[in-house]
């Protein structure tokens, strides 16, 4: 991406940007001066990233930042304030009831609104204190000290409390959580709102002040059905999501993080979110479960399901559909069984093959299990690599190569381009375990897809990882470095058509097979 | 921090007004922060004639929260309070042993909206001891403290009633006979004495009822 296309992208958008339409997101709204090097990454990155994830798929998501949510409330506030004529502190209580949708609060407040009023809590305001004399005493309903008039504020309703009272219930209600938003006047009869204006001049501290609007931000976001937060660590990004027809979930948020809309979980193309809630599942349970069927129960030996032994002979009969009969001591079968207790090397050889086969699911489970940690802990370390490089090493490579650090967005590329691919690599053996042993052809195909991508793959990073490297430890610039940059721009390209390929045809169900079983080279 | 002030001025209040309401609050120590709160048995429920004391804690303030106090009364002069007794609500639970769907029968525990969530500082000692005393007379068995007199209530409603009623004679009652005399008269009266005491159980504690009861097996 080119500075000037940034800049003008950056004057058209308005407070988000999308990946569908290709706008940029404003990455770095306090650092515009000069041009920065980071922010640059991150949009080249998330557009590359956007690009990618979404191609095909006619589904598209915003990331919106805490700054895009608020000048939404503000928007909206704006709009029902206008169209009802009603204050803003009020119109804020309304979107608040009416899950911050301006069409509902429209409709409802013009289907209802003697209804509306009541139920939020707006009355006729009077002035209650207005025929009092100024050297009166009236009673705070809490502390029950007398106050001239003028230290008592009534929400509206008249009940009088004085500033200090107000101060306290307050701050109480506003520790207690969000339930603050809907708060009403102290006397329990009275249901009279009491609103930002009120909380703004009678919160004792800036603290639930600062408190109050951030559940008032964060209740957009709950009560959004189309806007979830980045499940990210620290991050507060959230991400809206429009309906469409596509079948991805997956969001990558600038904070690195890239986790499914759909299932929160960690972002899991091409596998769906069931296959991935079964797999989380299974290895919650799955270390203790195994150990307790090896260490108790052997497995029929006609149909491998693993049977308990807690009571009776040793004459077993497995479970109708299967019905087997046979020895629990030496697996055999019951119907020519005599004795099997004298040592005999044949027999032993026998129950060793038995254990074998029963073993085997426990490691083709182990299998799968081993490589998809091992990729994703490989995922973690290279997105580590690639925060190193955002932060020291590119600053460094660019004083030694004397590059301008803009003109080494292509290693952020690649590193970025790593870390997808290992999270895709990942899942991709949870695909496998699930894949049907049966299913020969397709485990081909698969087996083979897999293959060119990790190829792929582990080529690219190993260019990223150690030819990088020579650069960074040399003395001045390298004549190489041209070559190196060409290299690394083509391994980038090959390794995510190598799993645009996998993971679409996975997404697929490997429907292909048939007719084009050889696809998946090229480049 | 509990607001001391208005707590004495509660007690003034109340206690201008026993006569009429029946109900007393009066400080357990001298630093106002645990009292004793009495309610009558709401007439014409099984409670009826009982005299009931509610243990009253006021919450005071967390220890977190010391240093935003005083922080607090550097910004704002003379605010002496947070957090506290009123503006959050008072600990009660029932002294006297009570049968009752929303009261604990064990430890007295209470189950009421306005000791929890739904407490005001508008609210007071005296207001909250009514609301119990109004409790007392419309049992929520579908909100239940303690599910075996929940369970009681709604499949044996008559059973329920007879217990709460001895409870009341046996546990709530000073002044009238004990159930112990009442035990000791019917006995002299030449009934044995575990016939006596499941009488009196099943008609709730009246020894005429009971006497009725023994006359007519």
């Amino acid at each position: 991406m080119e500075e000037t296309d940034f800049d003008s992208d950056r004057a058209a958008e308005d407070y988000y940007y999308s990946s569908a339409d290709d706008a940029t997101r404003d990455g770095a709204v306090s650092e515009d001066a000069d041009w920065n090097f980071d922010s640059m990454e991150e949009e080249d990155l998330l557009d590359s990233e956007h690009a990618e994830s979404h191609k095909g798929s006619d589904r598209s998501y915003r990331i919106l930042k805490k700054e895009d949510v608020r000048q939404r409330q503000e928007d909206a506030i704006a709009e029902v304030s206008t169209v009802l004529s009603v204050p803003r502190p009020a119109a804020t209580i309304l979107l608040h009831r009416f899950n911050w949708s301006v069409s509902q609060v429209h409709e409802g407040w013009f289907a209802d609104e003697d209804g509306v009023r009541k139920s939020v809590g707006f009355l006729d305001h009077t002035r209650p204190f207005s025929d009092i004399d100024a050297s009166d005493r009236i009673t705070c309903g809490i502390c029950l000290d007398p106050y001239p008039p003028a230290e008592i504020f009534p929400a509206g309703c008249g009940h009088p409390f004085c500033r200090e009272c107000w101060g306290g219930y307050i701050r109480t209600s506003i520790n207690d959580g969000p339930g603050c938003l809907t708060l009403r006047c102290p006397e329990p009869s009275c249901r009279a709102a009491v609103d930002r204006d009120m909380i703004d001049k009678l919160a004792p501290s800036e603290d639930e002040k600062k408190k109050y609007s951030e559940y008032l931000l964060r209740s957009y976001i709950d009560e959004n059905k189309k806007i979830k937060w980045c499940p990210g660590p620290d991050c507060e990004c959230a991400a809206e999501f429009d309906a469409g027809g596509g079948d991805s979930w997956d969001v990558s948020c600038p904070c690195y993080y890239s986790f499914c809309w759909n299932c929160l979980e960690d972002a899991h193309r091409p596998v769906d979110c069931q296959t991935v809630a079964n797999w989380i599942s299974k290895n919650k349970d799955q270390s203790e479960t195994q150990l307790w069927i090896l260490a108790r129960t052997k497995p029929c030996p006609k149909c491998q399901r693993p049977i308990e032994k807690n009571m009776g002979c040793m004459h077993m009969t497995c479970n109708p559909s299967c019905g087997h009969e046979f020895c629990w001591t030496c697996l055999g079968d019951w119907n020519n069984h005599n004795s099997c207790n004298g040592y005999n090397g044949t027999d032993a050889m026998e129950v060793d093959k038995h254990r074998k086969k029963a073993n085997k699911y426990v490691a083709k489970y182990a299998h799968y299990y081993e490589r998809w940690a091992a990729n994703d802990l490989l995922r973690q370390l290279a997105l580590a690599t690639l925060h190193r490089m955002q932060t020291e090493q590119l600053t460094r490579l660019s004083s030694v190569q004397g590059k301008a650090e803009n003109d080494l967005w292509f290693i952020t590329e690649a590193w970025a381009q790593i870390v997808d691919c290992r999270r895709a690599l990942k899942w991709t053996y949870v695909y496998g375990y699930y894949l049907s042993e049966n299913e020969g052809a397709k485990r081909r195909l698969f087996e083979f897809l897999k293959g060119e991508a990790e190829t792929g793959l582990e080529r690219l990073q190993e260019c990223a990882d150690k030819e990088l490297q020579q650069f960074l430890d040399d003395d001045g610039p390298s004549k190489y470095f041209e070559e190196f940059n060409a290299k690394l721009k083509g391994l980038t390209a090959v390794t995510r058509t190598y799993f645009e390929k996998l993971i679409k045809a996975l997404e697929n169900g490997l429907s292909e097979v048939q007719t084009t079983g050889t696809s998946g080279e090229e480049d | 921090m509990i607001d001391f002030s208005r707590v004495q001025k509660e007690l003034q209040e109340c206690t201008r007004d026993t006569e009429a309401s029946g109900i007393k609050v009066s400080p357990k120590s001298d630093n106002l922060a645990r009292l004793i709160g009495t309610i009558p048995g709401p007439i014409g429920t099984p409670y009826e004639g009982g005299t009931f004391q509610i243990d009253i804690s006021l919450p005071g303030m967390k220890n977190e929260d010391v240093g935003m106090v005083i922080n607090l009364c550097g910004v704002i002069g003379g605010f002496l309070f947070a957090d506290g007794y009123p503006f959050e609500p008072p600990k009660m639970q029932f002294a006297t042993k009570v049968w009752h769907p929303n009261i604990s029968s064990q430890s007295g525990a209470i189950c009421l909206d306005i000791l929890k969530d739904q407490w005001s500082p508008a609210l007071t000692l005296k207001t909250a001891l009514l609301s119990v005393q109004a409790l007392l007379s419309a049992p929520q068995p579908d909100d239940p403290q303690d599910a075996v007199v929940a369970q009681q209530y709604i499949r044996d409603y008559q059973t329920f009633i007879g217990t709460a009623r001895y409870w009341t004679e046996t546990f709530a009652k000073t002044s009238s006979l004990g159930v112990e005399e009442k035990v000791q008269k019917l006995v002299e009266m030449g009934f044995a004495e575990a016939r006596v005491r499941s009488a009196l159980e099943a008609v709730g504690g009246d020894e005429n009822l009971a006497l009725e009861k023994l006359c007519s097996v």
